[in-house]
């Protein structure tokens, strides 16, 4: 296989605050290739979307970010700002949580997808409406062309995602990065919104990196998923893999915490930790039930090989797929 | 990868080697709006260069310092009024039958269209005679006054019982020299007008700009720029035209506008700190809505979310916290007439009630006509603007849309 079109090496994002430095990411890897659905699963404040912001720096000048953030052979985290302009937004599209109040109340909505086109490319009006209205009609809108010059108040909030889609693939991009597009909308919409960005995914060739703390999510559409918490990548999978052979703890956690997997009461003991001090170690580890002594000391685990039957990209940061402390599997499945 | 068999027109695939950054070129508005500036600005140069003494080709129009600057108020009021109300015909129809909904509002508009249409038109539409010395403080039609009050008093219409009844030559009646009542309204409405528009656009274009760049950036750059608004509101601006108006224009006759060109300067460089907070606030708020991180993430530069976001969702309180300013410096304008500080051909209202209060040739409380309407009039102007202003802002407010 080729180069990842979307490698992130030893991501690290900071905030100066009041209360001291926070960080919400620290040193986390991953990739999306070419025609990819990655999701990035963790709890609230496990830093996906800032990790994610972090890509086409849409984060305030607060964040200090390092790393490499190499898409398609260019580092973004050396480029300047205007270099970037051409990334955001135009090879790399942006869809937010709330489509309540992503769209502009004083624009109709063809307006702002023809915005959208126009960003990017110097066509004329006429083309743009053309393309936008054919844009709309492919993400869904009935009677696009009668549609376009309603006001985003006139539509529902799963039509205003749409909209959201459509300006997003406006500008054609390599890579969609989508911040839990679906979270604000109800389940049935939820469903219809994920199929959507499935099939345009599939459709345009485009690799989707997903933003969620929805496993069922992952489940429908992920072709792998990177399970973040505090700021760090706990384990990174296949799909298949960590839903049929979860290796970390946390996941496992997770996972368990399904309704219909377990115990339907399941929750995660404690609370994810202080982002201005983590825990040294392993961060999971005042929660995990299987910690040892060696998880309490030293820096986050490095990512290993999960061993797991699955794959070869199956890779977990725990001490326990550690030659030294290697457990039984079968001991620790039995825990759960 | 790209099967584009399907659905083909909207997989228009974006060659991004090719497709560059290059500048846009500049919109009919941007275009018309610098051609219009040019052109005000070729005559400002042809009236002081090449004619100052002459009236202007075609128009036949002296236009002084202070009327340079009210031409210019309304170029740039066209443009960033009228020029969006005339592109988005649906919206600006939408917002029309909402303002007609609201009998208030459209009273209001009317006063102040009927104010500003007089107050533009009025000296060019009325042919007014000369002062007759002869025809000196006559009561309005309907109305009449002892003609005994006042020593070598001539009536001009009939006398009955010793009362001299007013008559339809001059129906608002007349003032101390025997020049119709009605011209001096009309003139004190050219003024405010003038006043009014130009202090506004100075303030809002101030405001907006400052008011803005504070809450859009924050930081240093509003820390910054919201200092400076606190050093400036300790000092307010009519201190600062009292002082500029006892040290330049002592000599009120060598001044060719009496100080409307320094007042407007003043009051629109110096007023505008209040109306620059609101707009902070809303830049503030603007600055995490969504439209503006999803424009942002779709590559849009700073000023094209600042002109395209930022300041049209904060249109409502601009709008609105203008026309309460608005009256106030019409108010400050007259109260500086009043005081003689300020003097302007036509007379200002402020000019017009000093002399009426003066009393001459009779109590003032008897030519009560040369004052009152005067007072009614800035009366219904402070309360048309304040109700046109909240009418707007209810239908104005794009929150009100989104609920």
């Amino acid at each position: 296989m080729s180069d990842p079109l979307l490698s992130v090496r030893d991501l690290r994002v900071r905030f100066e605050t009041d209360d001291g430095v926070v960080r919400a990411v620290d040193g986390v890897d991953f990739d999306v290739r070419e025609g990819e659905t990655v999701c990035l699963v963790g709890e609230s404040g496990s830093g996906k979307t800032v990790a994610c912001e972090s890509i086409t720096r849409l984060l305030p000048d607060s964040a200090a970010i390092d790393g490499e953030i190499r898409f398609d052979g260019t580092d973004l985290a050396d480029c300047s700002a205007s270099d970037l302009g051409s990334y955001r937004g135009g090879r790399i599209g942006h869809v937010f949580q709330n489509p309540q109040d992503a769209l502009d109340p004083v624009y109709t909505v063809g307006q702002q997808v023809v915005e959208a086109i126009r960003i990017h490319r110097d066509v004329s009006k006429a083309t743009a409406r053309e393309e936008a209205v054919a844009l709309l009609d492919r993400v869904g809108i009935g009677e696009a062309e009668a549609r376009f010059d309603d006001y985003p108040h006139q539509f529902s909030g799963g039509m205003k995602q749409r909209v959201v889609v459509a300006m997003a693939l406006a500008p054609d991009p390599d890579l969609l990065i989508a911040d839990e597009p679906t979270t604000a909308l109800d389940v049935t919409i939820q469903r219809q919104v994920l199929d959507l960005l499935a099939d345009l995914g599939a459709e345009r060739g485009m690799a989707l990196l997903f933003v969620t703390h929805d496993l069922g999510v992952v489940a429908e559409i992920a072709d792998r998923v990177v399970v973040m918490y505090a700021g760090e990548v706990m384990e990174s999978a296949g799909v298949h893999a960590l839903f049929d052979d979860p290796a970390h703890p946390y996941t496992r956690a997770l996972l368990a915490c399904l309704p219909g997997r377990g115990d339907p009461f399941e929750t995660i003991g404690g609370s994810i930790p202080d982002p201005t001090d983590p825990p040294d170690g392993c961060r999971f580890h005042p929660r995990c039930p299987h910690a040892v002594e060696d998880c309490e000391t030293g820096d986050h685990p490095a990512p290993r090989s999960a061993g797991s039957v699955t794959g070869t990209d199956h890779e977990v940061a725990c001490l326990l797929y550690d030659d030294d402390h290697a457990l039984p599997r079968e001991l620790e499945v039995a825990d759960d | 990868m790209p099967s584009s068999d399907s659905d083909p027109p909207e997989f228009a695939r974006v060659d991004w080697a090719e497709a560059s950054s290059g500048r846009r070129r500049p919109s009919a508005r941007t275009a018309g709006f610098a051609l219009a500036l040019l052109a005000v600005a070729g005559l400002l140069a042809y009236d002081l260069a090449v004619a100052p003494e002459e009236t202007l080709p075609l128009l036949d129009w002296d236009v002084n310092r202070s009327g340079w600057l009210v031409v210019v108020a309304l170029v740039v009021l066209a443009r960033y009024v009228f020029v969006p109300l005339l592109a988005d015909r649906d919206r600006t129809a939408r917002h029309v039958r909402a303002f007609l909904a609201r009998p208030a509002g459209v009273l209001a508009l009317g006063y102040l269209l009927a104010f500003g249409l007089l107050g533009v038109f009025g000296p060019e539409l009325f042919e007014f005679g000369y002062a007759k010395l002869g025809a000196r403080l006559q009561p309005p039609v309907f109305a009449g006054v002892d003609a005994s009050v006042s020593d070598g008093y001539s009536c001009v219409g009939p006398v009955v019982d010793g009362v001299c009844q007013g008559t339809w030559q001059y129906p608002l009646g007349t003032n101390y020299i025997g020049e119709n009542a009605a011209e001096g309204l009309i003139g004190g409405m050219h003024i405010a007008v003038k006043v009014g528009v130009a202090t506004a656009v100075v303030m809002a274009a101030v405001a907006t700009t400052v008011g803005t760049v504070a809450g859009y950036y924050g930081g240093w750059v509003d820390d910054l720029l919201l200092r400076y608004v606190d050093v400036q509101q300790t000092i307010p601006a009519i201190v600062v035209y009292i002082v500029v108006a006892t040290l330049f224009l002592g000599d009120v006759e060598g001044v060719s506008d009496g100080g409307i060109f320094a007042f407007v300067l003043v009051f629109g460089l110096l007023d505008w700190g209040g109306i620059a907070r609101l707009v902070r606030g809303e830049a503030i708020q603007r600055r995490s809505a969504g439209y503006v991180r999803a424009a942002k993430a779709a590559g849009a530069s700073d000023l094209h979310v600042i002109r395209r976001h930022v300041v049209p969702n904060s249109t409502a309180t601009i709008v609105t916290a203008l026309t309460r300013r608005v009256p106030l410096l019409v108010l400050a304008q007259v109260g500086l007439a009043y005081l003689a500080l300020n003097s302007t051909r036509p007379a200002s209202f402020g000019e017009l009630l000093r002399v009426s209060l003066e009393g001459r040739h009779m109590p003032w409380h008897v030519q009560w006509w040369t004052s009152v309407p005067a007072v009614a009039l800035l009366v219904g102007l402070v309360v048309a603007f304040n109700v046109f202003g909240d009418t707007v802002r209810d239908v104005l407010d794009p929150r009100e849309e989104v609920r």
